[in-house]
């Protein structure tokens, strides 16, 4: 492949039905990555977050129990295996797929707290994320209306490869889905207890933003 | 393989114990003993150690495994000659790791430096302008690619200046007592290392050095080449000293600020290269 030079030799590609996903020692990484984390949303409680009352000397704690952390395990698990899944994609319009998936999941992951601080900055993030969904898509459309394929594989082996305006769009519409400079609600979404659900919403945006960098430079 | 990262963890923590030394000679202080920091990670290595009763205990304890595992393949990465996406998307997921640690505990201090750590996320933005600019430059991303074109061709400090202004950045953002040290600043105690004590703290000094040796090596081995042992270390030792200096002559910035500062740099990083690449 192509990108040998980009992210090292693939070790193998994994193919279900005509979507072949593969790993090279670049995304192999970021899968494992993803998997970790997902086992710790998997297996690990909340934290009791603490806060002080501001003037006073007292504090409370908030915590994270029942159908919420139900909910948000269950919109965290989601969202890892999205992220499993982008990491290792062979497509491009899986990717951006997943891409969406994710941004989806990362709105469910604190929807059900009941703070109406944290609720606005996920409605905040909502709308950009919706939005960046059109670059995305239309990179892709771009790319199989000019090139006639999705697959990174043969992106990566033709001269041409994939438009620039394509690259462009696809990376906004990634930037977008939550990396700076639209972060900024992503910040305000982290004040919401429960620290395994909650880092999940940026460890997906990381990935994203790093696979992203891998297929723009392979095709 | 064991030895290179022994060798990494003492050098690493002897290298922060150079930059508090010197930061502290520069604002007229004595300073501490440059191998102070191998003394508090042997002796955070013993202290009694427990899980805050508020902790996500998963998440606090295996932070710190995650800590010195993503940095530790960094290494074998960089001593491999493998591919500078990987090293890089490794200096990404530390932010996992400064996430983890500031959230797990449940303290409100620990928590303010996790939720600095998504702020301050404009650092690794200017970790593209290195990769755009060494690629277009090299057409390779592997380290040994990279080595042997600065064989044949010279350093790529003085090919693509910005590409390693923009990486000296990076490193300055994850330099303790900086003006990007946003995330561990005092007026939240010690950020989100606040409430990591004992053992569990000595684990992320663990990490932090072999972060510290990794970046200077790689900074090194990227921009300048392979050199000998001696060389090498003078070139780290130098980068450090420069690193120290910018770090005891500025003031740490508020989270918007360094935001900000970082993004300006970057757009004029990015001009810049792009002026190189119209040129070349």
């Amino acid at each position: 492949m192509a990108s040998a030079g980009v992210a090292g030799e693939p070790f193998f590609a994994l193919p279900f039905g005509d979507i072949v996903n593969y790993f090279t020692p670049y995304t192999a990484v970021l899968f494992g990555f993803a998997l970790l984390f997902t086992l710790i949303c998997i297996l690990s409680r909340p934290e009791q977050q603490l806060d002080v009352v501001f003037g006073t000397d007292a504090y409370y704690a908030k915590g994270v129990t029942g159908k919420e952390l139900r909910f948000r395990r269950f919109m965290s698990i989601a969202c890892g295996c999205a992220t499993m899944a982008a990491m290792v994609s062979g497509d491009v319009f899986n990717f951006t797929l997943f891409v969406s998936m994710v941004g989806v999941c990362i709105i469910g992951i604190v929807a059900a707290v009941k703070s109406r601080h944290v609720l606005d900055a996920a409605y905040n993030y909502g709308i950009i994320a919706i939005v960046a969904t059109i670059p995305l898509f239309g990179g892709a459309a771009i790319t199989l209306a000019t090139t006639g394929t999705l697959s990174i594989w043969e992106l990566s082996a033709m001269a041409s490869g994939m438009p620039l305006i394509a690259k462009m769009l696809i990376i906004v519409g990634v930037m977008g889905e939550g990396i700076a400079p639209f972060y900024a609600a992503k910040a305000e979404l982290f004040r919401a207890p429960g620290a395994p659900y909650v880092i999940m919403i940026h460890v997906s945006s990381l990935l994203m933003f790093l696979r992203v960098v891998e297929i723009l430079l392979t095709v | 393989m064991l030895v290179e990262l022994v060798i990494a963890v003492v050098m690493g923590l002897l290298f922060l114990g150079i930059h508090r030394k010197v930061i502290a000679r520069i604002q007229g202080r004595p300073g501490p003993p440059i191998w102070q920091e191998i003394l508090h990670t042997l002796k955070f290595s013993f202290k009694e150690t427990w899980v805050p009763r508020t902790a996500s205990t998963l998440l606090y304890v295996g932070i710190i495994a995650v800590a010195m595992g993503i940095w530790t393949a960094a290494l074998y990465v960089v001593l491999a000659g493998g591919s500078i996406l990987i090293l890089f998307g490794i200096y990404m997921l530390h932010k996992m790791v400064e996430h983890g640690v500031g959230l797990s505990p449940g303290s409100p201090y620990a928590k303010f430096g996790g939720i600095r750590s998504v702020i301050s996320a404009s650092s690794e933005i200017p970790l593209f302008a290195v990769i755009g600019g060494i690629y277009f430059f090299t057409g390779s991303l592997m380290i040994s690619d990279l080595v042997a074109y600065q064989a044949d061709n010279g350093p790529l400090l003085l090919s693509i200046l910005p590409a390693a202004i923009a990486m000296y950045l990076v490193i300055l953002s994850k330099m303790h007592y900086g003006p990007f040290s946003i995330v561990e600043a005092k007026e939240i105690v010690s950020g989100y290392q606040t409430e990591h004590f004992g053992v569990w703290r000595a684990g992320l000094q663990i990490g932090d050095a072999i972060k510290t040796f990794v970046l200077l090596y790689a900074f090194v081995l990227i921009f300048v080449g392979q050199l000998g042992p001696v060389l090498l270390l003078v070139a780290m030792l130098a980068l450090l000293v420069s690193l120290s200096f910018i770090c005891a002559v500025s003031p740490m910035l508020s989270p918007y600020d360094s935001v900000t500062v970082q993004m300006v740099a970057i757009c004029i990083l990015v001009v810049w290269l792009g002026v190189l690449v119209v040129i070349g």
